[in-house]
């Protein structure tokens, strides 16, 4: 304890730019998170059509698809993808990357720590979105169909503006788990705030490395990173929880799970 | 395809093994502390009620990756000596057991306020209501949230085994064979048809328990 609190070890903080060092890494998984989730929810939707989809063949395929990738390690994906994407896609990248991205998001390997990210998340949220729009109760579509709504018109104006809503809270919810998630990719040497931690842990104090001459013990650089994630998801979670309980008093609809994700989070909130 | 297997079968094996070991060590840590904090969250007393929300906010938000630097090489750092295994098993014991407590406390939600109050009439201690009356109910309604978070486990214990060397689990042992066969898809095959036997095998178990002792509300 003593050594935990000891205003020397924390002294790193307030010294040269280390504070901003590790903020404007930070910055970095919270631009990886949002690409990565705005890919996921549109990627995961088409999965979720596809595993509602009329032909049996296709649904399958679609139920396969989606099982698999989200029982599946995400750093097994990352890693895997790291390995095998052609170094051709990997160079095009980093030379046709546009110049407002930060130097870690225009990187050679950044294409496959995103692609796992996407991968995995889009099989999950198509989950969470089936089990959204099938909570629906039958009669919405039977009636829209008995309105003379073609399959697209039940979908587009019926079923999912309903389905969607019911999964805000566990969508949310994943977006958490992404956000932790996206310190995976320090793995593959991209440099967000986990890798500059480490960065920081070993070149402050050392002036052979170029640091100064105080010390970043990594104990405290890293117990300082995970409060800033407890920070953001904190805000986060708060946030889910006032939708929760908007939603729940416009509509008082039967709650559907979905399995699989870290946490159960009830598809559509009963209370 | 089927030569990468036979040919490394062993190294499959014992990854395999290790991940399974890495997975019931840490499953054991997650339900005792969960329980705990759960038991801690619906407590009559406000300062265990919030030191209950503390621990559960702090483990569910803070990645799984900074608790392992935190526990191995953190604590290293500050010499206390402490192994691999228990810096990987306490990292993701820690981390899953704020989502059992999140389970478990919407168990205890789910079992009457009318039957706490009869316990406690009878003349049981708030810890004996708990222990006799409210838990084994509430361990009976959560049996499919636990399934989600055992299976989540299963895939985190891939990050506990990326990030510390000394624990060689099923991820490790497919880059090994990777390394040494250049047959990186083969290898990343097989690796992923054993976490994905893992996460059947928890699924298959599960459902069991379900069916058994679940009770619907």
């Amino acid at each position: 304890m003593g050594y935990l609190f000891d205003p020397e070890n924390w002294e790193w903080l307030g010294t040269d730019n280390n504070l901003r060092f590790l903020l404007e890494a930070f910055l970095v998984n919270l631009e990886i998170a949002v690409i990565a989730m705005v890919l996921a929810l549109a990627i995961g939707l088409g999965l979720a059509l596809l595993s509602i989809a009329g032909n049996a063949f296709v649904r399958r395929g679609a139920k396969v698809w989606v099982d698999v990738f989200r029982n599946l390690p995400l750093i097994f994906l990352i890693l895997y993808l790291a390995l095998t994407i052609p170094e051709s896609v990997r160079d095009f990248w980093a030379d046709n990357a546009p110049g407002f991205l930060p130097d870690a998001l225009r990187s050679r390997l950044v294409l496959a720590g995103i692609g796992g990210l996407v991968l995995y998340n889009s099989a999950v949220l198509a989950e969470i979105m089936r089990a959204g729009i099938l909570s629906l109760d039958r009669g919405q579509r039977e009636a829209a169909a008995a309105l003379g709504m073609s399959y697209r018109q039940q979908m587009r104006f019926v079923v999912l503006p309903q389905g969607l809503r019911r999964m805000v809270p566990a969508t949310v919810s994943q977006l958490i788990t992404l956000n932790k998630d996206t310190t995976l990719v320090s793995i593959i040497a991209i440099q967000e705030v986990v890798r500059s931690g480490r960065i920081l842990s070993q070149t402050a104090g050392n002036p052979f490395a170029g640091g100064g001459d105080v010390e970043a013990p990594i104990l405290q650089v890293m117990i300082f990173i995970g409060l800033l994630f407890v920070l953001v998801n904190f805000g986060l979670s708060r946030l889910s929880r006032l939708l929760e309980v908007r939603e729940g008093r416009r509509t008082a609809a039967p709650a559907a799970s979905v399995a699989g994700v870290e946490e159960t989070v009830a598809v559509a909130e009963a209370r | 395809m089927f030569d990468v297997l036979t040919e490394n079968f062993d190294a499959f094996a014992s990854g395999l093994w290790v991940t399974t070991r890495l997975v019931f060590a840490s499953f054991v840590v997650a339900l005792v502390l969960g329980t705990v904090v759960a038991a801690l969250r619906v407590a009559p007393v406000r300062a265990m009620q919030a030191a209950g929300a503390v621990y559960v906010e702090i483990f569910r938000n803070t990645p799984l990756l900074v608790l392992l630097f935190i526990s191995f090489a953190g604590l290293r750092r500050a010499e206390v000596d402490i192994s691999a295994w228990t810096a990987g098993i306490a990292s993701l014991g820690v981390y899953t057991s704020a989502y059992v407590a999140e389970a478990l406390r919407s168990g205890v939600a789910a079992v009457s306020r009318g039957q706490i109050e009869a316990g406690l009439s009878l003349g049981f201690s708030y810890a004996a209501v708990l222990r006799r009356i409210v838990l084994p109910q509430a361990f009976r309604t959560v049996i499919a949230p636990l399934a989600s978070v055992t299976i989540a486990m299963v895939k985190n214990s891939a990050i506990v085994g990326a990030s510390l060397l000394a624990l060689p689990d099923l991820l490790k042992e497919a880059r090994i064979v990777n390394s040494n066969t250049f047959q990186t898809t083969e290898a990343f095959f097989w690796a992923a048809v054993g976490y994905l036997l893992l996460t059947a095998t928890a699924t298959v178990v599960f459902r069991a328990l379900e069916s058994r002792y679940a009770i619907h509300r």
